[in-house]
């Protein structure tokens, strides 16, 4: 149990955005692990399964307690000119606030604005987001648990990513 | 290279998955680039806060509701 418990939760509560569906939907997914788990042989493919199981079941959740609210994604995505430059105030694109000490990067305010910025993404986005940054999974493994390419997973990342940082730029720019 | 395929590239390039013609591309750009320095520092330092900030244990009453949800549930009875 302590081997997927702690994934498992992290998975659910980054989908669900919510702690108690979170531990609702884990409870639900160990008991279908305990129903049907025996027919799966393989470690990867356990895995895989394991993760496609409670992605399914945190989307099923949220849907069913929010109403989906399409949240586009290239809002936050950089602009280009027609040059395929960069565009925007220098002041921003310019903006490296990555040497910025640990207590801003960390703090609550930045925190919350990181916390936005998740939620704010598509569900199926924020899945292989968490996935892959948070529970370091090779591109292959996430492909196989949500039954998509490894060039859908690498561009669905990439995207989130460059989401995120559009956000935290807008805030942390600021203060380079 | 301009900037909009660096940043296409970005994730493979961090990845060390791009051909070595790729890789000496980015790296030629990025010398010339400062936006798209900015954009990998930054880029690189959003993962770092996404994995600092999300990938913590869940708390221990969790794990306890857990232990005991599966007990009452799967347990076999005697």
């Amino acid at each position: 149990m302590g081997r997927y418990a702690a994934r498992l939760h992290r998975l659910a509560l980054g989908i669900t955005r919510n702690a108690a569906d979170a531990e609702e939907v884990v409870q639900d997914v160990f008991m279908t692990i305990y129903r049907k788990g025996e027919s799966f042989e393989g470690r990867s493919a356990l895995g895989s399964w394991i993760y496609r199981v409670t992605i399914n079941a945190a989307l099923s959740k949220r849907h069913g307690k929010r109403r989906e609210v399409e949240t586009s994604i290239e809002q936050h995505l950089p602009s280009f000119d027609q040059s395929g430059h960069r565009e925007g105030s220098q002041t921003y694109v310019l903006a490296d606030w990555s040497e910025n000490p640990e207590t801003v990067l960390l703090s609550a305010e930045t925190r919350a604005i990181l916390d936005r910025a998740i939620d704010s993404l598509p569900d199926h986005y924020r899945a292989v987001l968490v996935l892959r940054d948070v529970e370091d999974l090779p591109n292959a493994e996430i492909a196989e648990a949500i039954g998509e390419s490894v060039a859908s997973v690498k561009s669905r990342v990439h995207r989130a990513r460059m989401a995120l940082r559009e956000q935290l730029t807008r805030h942390l720019g600021q203060r380079t | 290279m301009t900037c909009r395929e660096a940043i296409e590239k970005l994730a493979e390039y961090l990845d060390a998955e791009l051909t070595p013609e790729g890789l000496r591309a980015i790296d030629a750009h990025l010398e010339v680039c400062a936006p798209c320095r900015a954009y990998v520092a930054t880029y690189r330092k959003t993962m770092e806060l996404v994995t600092k900030v999300c990938r913590v244990e869940p708390p221990e009453d969790m794990k306890t509701r857990l232990h005991a949800f599966l007990i009452g549930h799967i347990a076999p009875t005697k």
